[in-house]
């Protein structure tokens, strides 16, 4: 990702001090890189973890391992419009408090499948006071979603993209079409 | 220091000056330097060499930091560019930015332009139907405009000359009013697209037509075209970043490069054209000043004939801009009509649907190109309460997605196995023909000035109720037909967007018979200063329904080898 190899010449070129903000989390620094967002590490942190519960490791790598937040936060920081980045960052302050309330403790505290229950609760969920949750979730998992699939990891290692697509067949047989499957 | 002068002169001199680089300039400049006649190419951007100057050609959808979408920042600072639907992160560098060249919108008009050595040519669509006598008779038939000076069987050899070296897919559908030329195998339709096909035959019989469209793509006799560097057409469907396969036609991997091969062809990146210097003793145009886009210095360079391939708007501004004792309006401007007629493409609808029929199939692959609607309505006598009429595209898609309704390893599993198949998906976009008119017009500002100090164009151009009729009617008829053909939810829109986002801006230094109420003879060269030839988009009586650039094309071909013909008396 470009602005994090920009991110580490600037550290290179001051030292290594660029770098202290976006990796001492227990400072819980605000991450210089996303400068419309001004999250902190910790809020990454969560973050990355509810992609992690989205699109979890297994036989093939998950969305933490690929570095599915970051991009998140660059598409959240980059392309969308101000009001929904305030939205955005609402919701994900305000998700930990949901979950307390939801479940009586912390997302991190959660079992695997506690955390998949609370973000599909959250996902759906209609009341007044967790709308900003609702949405953050929502494009978390789009972000996530096209993060993970548009990647390097999986256009390369999982499902090679073509730049060159084959001749065109305008009436392939659906029922002739035999993919083997791809165990996540 | 005199001798200096003329040294200096004379290095600054050839036989022939084109300025503008794009679809059409380059086309001059291969058929003059084919001909033997020593040309410089001006063109007011940066060079882009074929291959070389790609950077995004190859590059797989990971590795565009935003996934090719733009940034807010971005569409902020270019609310205008922002709006075409090429202007993504894969080919943003051969768009002009909103900043770069301002100019004044009396009226609001989405100005898309390419500054770089090929133009839009990179950029372009890459339909090219010809235009059919029934285009051409269209302006004397309904009594707008003035009269064509120029019949489709003057022009149908040169049709055929750009078509074989360009390389042309298509079917021979022999349809009067959408001539067949010389055409390469088309990219096939699809399932639903040919079940379009049937229906149309059933329920119209033969008035009305959906075809391959005739595209600019090599998909066939490779051989043909080794000798320009160029290869098949490989359904990348990347266009827009430039081929390394030349498999589409571009001024940058087809006519440059061959005209350069001649030895003849001297370009001049970064040079913008100021105006055209007029000679009032000699009686015609002996060259052009430009203003180096680096050292912003003023410069001159002669030449015997020019032509003037700037872009359609860009054309009318050097003209207006080239002033003098004998032309204080403009270069050619006895009348008074420099600038006025401009007309353009009604791209403003859309049709769409979905079909739940033929559900067994699917496509594999890629194409570059889908269907057209040749024109249907008042071709062959006026039938509507509105004049002329409109082409169509169409498509029909379909594609495995998948259910992202689950999280965790179940939408995990989804995503790398899609297996869900929707209806089809169909869609139209109208292409209708607008009537020039003396009030849609460009101007200079009196005031206004860019950064190389020469005067904004300022634009007035609108919609009239001629098209909103015929917005109406494609939308109702494209609607009966999709009924026709079983389509079910249809949506229809009016997206009301400004002329200009159409890209097919045209006229202004329109052609005719008759100096009093036109710029242009029917050879392209103004009537009032012969050596200069208009042969892009300002030339344009009228403007039909097809996409233009092939008739550009045409005309400048034919208009070079005039030119050659006139210089040898």
């Amino acid at each position: 990702m470009n602005r994090r190899i920009a991110l580490k010449h600037l550290a290179m070129v001051t030292g290594g001090i660029a770098l202290i903000p976006s990796c001492d989390f227990s400072s819980d620094d605000i991450i210089a890189a996303y400068e419309k967002l001004q999250i902190k590490a910790s809020e990454k942190e969560l973050l990355g973890a509810i992609s992690n519960t989205i699109i979890p490791a297994g036989e093939i790598k998950g969305a933490l391992d690929i570095e599915v937040p970051d991009f998140i936060l660059v598409m959240v920081n980059d392309c969308v419009k101000t009001e929904d980045q305030i939205n955005f960052m609402a919701g994900l302050r305000a998700f930990p408090e949901f979950v307390k309330t939801q479940t009586g403790s912390s997302f991190s505290s959660l079992s695997d499948n506690g955390r998949e229950e609370i973000i599909r609760e959250g996902l759906i969920v209609e009341t007044e006071e967790s709308v900003n949750v609702k949405y953050f979730l929502q494009m978390a998992k789009r972000f996530t979603i096209q993060g993970y699939m548009a990647s390097e990891y999986i256009q390369t290692e999982v499902i090679p993209y073509s730049l060159i697509p084959g001749e065109y067949n305008g009436a392939v047989m659906i029922s002739d079409i035999n993919k083997p499957q791809i165990n996540g | 220091m005199a001798n200096l002068n003329i040294q200096n002169k004379q290095e600054r001199t050839y036989e022939a000056i084109v300025v503008g680089s794009g679809i059409s300039g380059a086309w001059a400049a291969k058929e003059l330097c084919d001909l033997g006649v020593k040309t410089l190419m001006i063109e007011r951007g940066r060079n882009v060499e074929h291959i070389k100057d790609y950077p995004t050609t190859n590059m797989l959808p990971y590795q565009f930091e935003h996934r090719n979408q733009l940034t807010e920042d971005i569409k902020k600072e270019n609310p205008v560019i922002s709006k075409c639907y090429a202007f993504r992160e894969d080919a943003m560098h051969f768009f002009v930015k909103d900043k770069e060249h301002p100019y004044v919108q009396e009226k609001p008009f989405d100005w898309i332009r390419g500054y770089q050595v090929g133009g839009k040519s990179l950029l372009w669509a890459r339909h090219v139907q010809r235009w059919s006598k029934y285009d051409f008779e269209g302006p004397a038939r309904d009594g707008f405009a003035v009269e064509w000076p120029i019949t489709y069987d003057e022009i149908a050899p040169w049709y055929s000359h750009v078509e074989k070296f360009a390389g042309v897919s298509g079917n021979k559908d022999g349809l009067a009013h959408l001539p067949d030329g010389e055409f390469l195998p088309a990219f096939g339709l699809n399932v639903v697209e040919k079940h379009l096909q049937e229906s149309l035959k059933k329920n119209y019989g033969n008035d009305r037509h959906m075809i391959a469209a005739r595209m600019a793509h090599i998909n066939g006799s490779p051989e043909k075209f080794v000798e320009q560097g160029r290869t098949l057409c490989q359904s990348r469907n990347l266009c827009q970043r430039g081929c390394p396969f030349g498999g589409y036609f571009s001024s940058n991997s087809s006519t440059i490069p061959w005209a350069m091969k001649t030895g003849n062809l001297t370009l001049r990146p970064m040079s913008v054209v100021h105006s055209v210097i007029y000679d009032e003793e000699k009686g015609k145009a002996t060259g052009v000043r430009i203003i180096d886009a680096e050292t912003k210095e003023m410069e001159e360079f002669y030449a015997d004939v020019i032509f003037l391939n700037a872009a359609a708007l860009n054309t009318n501004a050097i003209l207006l801009n080239s002033k003098s004792d004998r032309f204080p309006e403009g270069l050619g401007n006895d009348n008074g009509l420099l600038g006025k007629y401009i007309a353009f493409h009604n791209y403003r609808a859309r049709v769409s649907a979905e079909y739940e029929g033929l559900s067994e199939f699917t496509t594999s692959g890629g194409r570059p190109v889908g269907g057209y609607f040749p024109r249907f309505r008042n071709v062959y006598k006026q039938e509507t309460d509105f004049l002329r009429g409109y082409a169509a595209g169409f498509g029909a898609n379909r594609g495995a997605y998948a259910d992202t309704d689950a999280i965790g390893m179940e939408l995990k599993n989804n995503l790398l196995n899609p297996d869900k198949y929707g209806p089809w998906r169909v869609g139209s976009h109208m292409m209708g023909e607008t009537i020039p008119k003396e009030t849609n017009y460009v101007r200079l500002d009196p005031e206004l000035t860019d950064d190389f100090g020469i005067p904004q164009l300022s634009v007035s151009v609108d919609y009239d109720e001629n098209d909103e009729k015929m917005t109406a009617d494609y939308l109702e008829q494209m609607t009966e037909m999709f009924e026709k053909a079983g389509f079910t939810n249809i949506r229809t829109s009016d997206s009301k967007q400004a002329p200009g986002l159409d890209i097919h801006e045209m006229g202004g230094v329109r052609m005719g018979k008759d100096p009093k109420t036109s710029l242009l003879n029917k050879n392209h060269q103004l009537h009032a200063v012969p050596n200069v030839y208009v042969t892009d988009g300002a030339c344009m009586t009228s403007t039909s329904t097809q996409n233009p650039s092939l008739t550009y094309m045409a005309f400048a071909a034919r208009a070079a080898h005039h030119a050659v013909k006139e210089s040898k008396g």
